[in-house]
């Protein structure tokens, strides 16, 4: 037996419903038995009323036989001895005296004696001239005047009909030794005779006299009326098979089961019959409690059987119920478990329900927990974090409480897992999501994914609460981790907002702990950084700004500008240094100062530096020979594997000779170390492209760079040139520069030129170019050839 | 029972008149056509014979082993009938006809009763004791008497010629007396004729 665990409890209302529910298998199972059994009970109370029917019918059949039967030995025997009475008087000498005289009286109070003596009604002798001598009614009298001796079955009796009634008439002859005449019994067959007749039979039958009419119908005696055919077929058929086959007749008392004797009359035809019958309802009568017997009892046996299936069915199905029940509740996800009782297949059923249950439940925690964790940590994830982070958010307000977010990232992991491998990078993720568990006792770690970990604290903090935190994990990770086996030197940049103010929804709130990561990244890494509003606009200008650098590079809003670098040894234009300028088409100008920065942070400085290399290439390949064309390079273009492939494409395509491009690179792009840098130069100055080291003496400038590759020149920055004519000190730079170019062998341009003092300073001390204003400020790439060709080229 | 008996002549052979006597010789069938064995034929003429009549069987009317014998005897009227007994046990005879009623009570071995008919007619004889003894004498007044022979034929001699009645007598027949008369005719040459007793 198995129950639900948490059985309703039904009602009483749906009970009775529930019985006629054909839906229910209970029902069904109750009904198909009680369906069957009241079949069977049908058939055998047809086969009892059938069998109890033929068995009072035989019963009656065989009494009225018997009763036929008897009704003959008993007139047999009464014919008998009547005719010994008769016969005893008609052999008396006295009698025979008495006939053979004629002796009327004498006769007469014989015949009374034997009447008397026999015990029957009427007594007659006829002598030989059908004279009657004796008491009886006249149509008796006229009736057996003439008698034969014997009758045609050849019996001394015979049954006559007369109008006075039916008789059974005895002869016995008066022998003198001839025959004189003859003893005659008449007994009348009445209502005394057929009453006696009755009390013979064991069964309570009724016997009637039939006679046959003028008119050829058989009537009963006491019955006179019309004929009847069905009477007269039966009593015909009774006598053509000489009697004894009862059969069903309709009489006055009612449906009857019916014997008719044939009696043998005067002639070979009977006069009369004997009907015995005994109603049909009588013959059943005495069955009738056997057959409320079985009606009752096949009534206790259904209502036995309707309860019994009934008990059964609700054992077969109430198991059944419950586990459709308990499916159903599965399916609609709530947890269902069956109580198991017994071990038949059902409870089985139920034991394997449990088990598909308990793991159907199992996967769905497992699956929940995939959902909302992080396979790789085990810690919360995206999904779940913002989920908290909502719920932090909802409940802030209405408690006066806040919603921190600090967002941390490692410092250097992409580093990790390109030199060290994916899964020692995986490790340390581990690890630091371990690490910051462990840190983190009153918040919810969470990993966002790649080496990006965020932290929410909720509740009535301050900003000290954060700030400390913070810290704390900033020192934590400022030492180096150990995984597997390698120690490696981390950190984490944290930025940190605070909601609601800082967002008054979960992504907004995200997306602000966001900015305050980038720009603790942009400030060196290691550190943390709040949240500021300004932040956020910044960021905003920058995203705009990006994607119009993208719309500019795709629509060609970007074009170059060039200023001439003035060869003061040949006192004519040598080189332009290509500028780039780009138009936006709502702002106007847009200063490379604002958006150079910009584009190296996306990337997109890449792209950028190559439409720049082959546009360069291309204007200066119609440019005279003796022109080159310089192009900046930025570190990030530089450090691109695929730069000097580029520069081979742009000169290829546009025919320039490699000795005409002059690439300038700041020593930044020594920052992130020499030796790849030191490979491409090397490439670079294979292919026969001339380097420049621009800016020079600015910034974390090193005179090791000069030692390692040889530049084809150096440009001095603006800063020293702008003094130099005034300045005894700017002037001793510049020239210690320009002396160690020359023993270096290496040209130098000074840049920022502007009046006549500083040009005549500059070629005094053996520069090699110039290049500023004083000259020319920058020009379209269209005006370059006119620069050429002008008298401003020999205005020095 | 009604029964009828009708007599039929087959064939009658007119023959002229003789003075000399003629023979008749009657054939007598029962009802079902067999030949009627016991029956007396007698013919009465018109011309009574001189009595004495005599017949050549005798009147003694035997008992012998309690039957009577002869079972029909044929006896002129007037004359004496004996009755002996040969039998060890007594009889007692009786008739109750009308031509005779007489009872002869018990009388034994070798003992002779004796009884004179008077009157024409058959006479049934019975014994009071012995029920299945039953005999018939038939008292006559003409010589002309015989009974059939087992093939139911009858011969009578010296018959005058002439009309005549002619008489069957048995006691199956269901008629006054048992008896039944016709006329006939006897030729000089004889007289032939068979009778058929009829009857329901």
């Amino acid at each position: 037996m198995i129950r639900p665990a948490h059985a309703p409890a039904p009602r009483i209302g749906g009970r009775v419903g529930r019985l006629f529910d054909f839906r229910h298998l209970r029902t069904r199972l109750a009904v198909l038995y009680a369906g069957l059994f009241a079949m069977t009970l049908i058939a055998v109370a047809i086969v009892a009323q059938v069998m109890i029917r033929s068995h009072a019918q035989g019963a009656v059949r065989a009494e009225l036989t018997t009763s036929g039967t008897v009704y003959d030995r008993i007139w047999a025997l009464r014919a008998k001895s009547l005719a010994s009475s008769a016969d005893v008087l008609a052999r008396d000498f006295g009698f025979r005296t008495a006939v053979a005289s004629g002796d009327r009286p004498t006769i007469a109070s014989a015949v009374a004696n034997l009447r008397t003596r026999a015990g029957v009604g009427n007594a007659f002798v006829v002598d030989i001239d059908g004279e009657v001598i004796g008491e009886g009614p006249a149509d008796l009298r006229a009736a057996i005047t003439a008698l034969p001796s014997t009758f045609a079955n050849g019996s001394n009796n015979a049954v006559i009909v007369t109008d006075a009634g039916t008789y059974r008439l005895i002869v016995a002859p008066i022998l003198a030794p001839v025959q004189i005449g003859q003893v005659v019994f008449a007994v009348p067959l009445d209502e005394t005779e057929m009453r006696a007749l009755e009390r013979l039979s064991a069964i309570p039958l009724n016997a009637t006299m039939l006679h046959r009419r003028a008119d050829g119908h058989w009537v009963a005696s006491d019955r006179p009326g019309a004929g009847d055919a069905v009477l007269d077929r039966f009593v015909a058929g009774a006598i053509a098979s000489n009697g004894a086959t009862p059969a069903t007749l309709d009489l006055p008392a009612g449906k009857s089961f019916a014997l008719a004797i044939p009696l043998a009359g005067r002639g070979p035809k009977p006069e009369a019959a004997l009907l015995l019958s005994y109603p049909l309802g009588k013959a059943l009568a005495s069955y009738r409690s056997l057959q409320i017997g079985i009606a009752l009892a096949g009534l206790i046996g259904l209502v036995l059987v309707l309860l019994g299936s009934r008990r059964l069915a609700s054992g077969i199905a109430r198991p059944i119920a419950a586990l459709d029940a308990a499916a159903k509740a599965l399916e609609e996800g709530s947890r269902a478990e069956l109580k198991v009782e017994g071990s038949d297949e059902i409870s089985r059923l139920a034991e394997s329900f449990n088990t598909m249950s308990a793991g159907i439940l199992e996967r769905e925690h497992r699956i929940t927990h995939l959902a909302f964790h992080d396979s790789l940590t085990g810690l919360p994830n995206r999904t779940y974090f913002r989920q908290q982070l909502e719920a932090a958010l909802l409940r802030a307000p209405k408690m006066a409480e806040k919603a921190a977010v600090l967002c941390l990232d490692l410092d250097g992991f992409k580093g990790v897992n390109d030199t060290l491998g994916h899964p020692i990078g995986d490790a340390l993720l581990r690890q630091v999501g371990l690490m910051l568990d462990d840190l983190v006792q009153d918040g919810t770690v969470s990993r966002l994914g790649g080496d990006e970990f965020a932290i929410i604290l909720s509740g009535r903090l301050d900003t000290d609460r954060t700030r400390s935190l913070s810290q704390q994990i900033i020192d934590t990770f400022r030492a180096p981790i150990l995984v597997e086996g390698h120690q490696i030197a981390t950190g984490v940049s944290i930025g940190i907002a605070i909601g609601p103010a800082d967002g008054e929804d979960a992504d907004l709130l995200l997306k602000s702990a966001d900015l305050a990561l980038y720009r603790a990244k942009q400030d060196g890494r290691g550190v943390f950084r709040f949240f500021e509003p300004a932040l956020d606009a910044a960021a905003r200008k920058r995203r705009q700004l990006e994607l119009d650098l993208r719309e500019a590079l795709l629509t060609g809003q970007f074009r170059l500008n060039y200023q001439p670098i003035f060869d003061l040894k040949q006192d004519r234009i040598g080189c332009f240094e290509s500028l780039l300028r780009w138009e936006h088409p709502v702002r106007g100008n847009v200063s490379p100062v604002e958006f150079i920065p910009v584009a190296e942070e996306t990337g997109l400085i890449v792209a950028i530096g190559e439409w720049v290399m082959h546009e360069a290439c291309r204007q200066a390949s119609e440019w005279p020979d003796h022109v080159r064309v310089a192009v900046n390079v930025s570190p990030l273009q530089f450090r691109n594997s695929g730069f000097s492939n580029i520069i081979f494409q742009a000169l290829t395509r546009s025919g320039l000779p490699a000795n005409r491009l002059e690439i300038e690179i700041t020593e930044s792009v020594f920052l992130e170390g020499e030796g790849g840098v030191l490979q491409v130069l090397h490439q670079l100055r294979g292919m026969g492209v001339r380097i420049a080291l621009d800016d020079f003496g600015t910034g974390y400038s090193s005179l090791s760079y000069l030692r390692s590759f040889p530049f084809d020149k150096i440009k001095i920055d603006k800063s020293f040139v702008d003094r130099v004519a005034q300045d005894e000190s700017s002037a001793a730079i510049v020239l210690a520069i320009l002396d160690l170019a020359k023993a270096l062998k290496m040209e130098t341009t000074a840049e920022g030129v502007e009046d006549r003092d500083q040009l005549n300073q500059l070629r005094g001390q053996g520069c090699s170019s110039i290049q500023g204003y004083w000259f020319s400020r920058p020009v379209e790439g269209a005006a370059v050839l006119g620069l050429i060709a002008g008298p401003m080229s020999a205005a020095a | 029972m009604l029964i009828r008996v009708l007599f039929s002549v087959l064939t009658l052979a007119l023959a002229p008149v003789a003075a000399h006597a003629a023979t008749a010789n009657i054939d007598v069938r029962g009802a079902d056509g067999r030949p009627l064995t016991g029956a007396v034929v007698m013919i009465d003429t018109p011309r009574k014979p001189a009595p004495p009549i005599r017949f050549d069987w005798g009147t003694a009317m035997a008992q012998r082993n309690i039957q009577f014998d002869p079972h029909v005897l044929i006896v002129p009227v007037g004359s004496t009938v004996t009755f002996p007994n040969f039998d060890k046990v007594r009889h007692h005879v009786y008739s109750f006809s009308k031509a005779k009623k007489f009872d002869l009570k018990l009388y034994g071995k070798d003992d002779t009763r004796s009884v004179v008919f008077d009157h024409t007619g058959a006479v049934a004889l019975g014994c009071n004791i012995h029920d299945q003894m039953s005999a018939f004498i038939l008292v006559v007044d003409t010589p002309f008497a015989v009974q059939t022979d087992a093939t139911g034929h009858a011969t009578i001699a010296n018959l005058p010629a002439g009309g005549v009645t002619v008489r069957i007598w048995h006691p199956s027949i269901r008629a006054p007396d048992n008896m039944l008369a016709q006329p006939a005719t006897v030729a000089a040459t004889g007289f032939t004729n068979t009778y058929t007793i009829r009857g329901k």
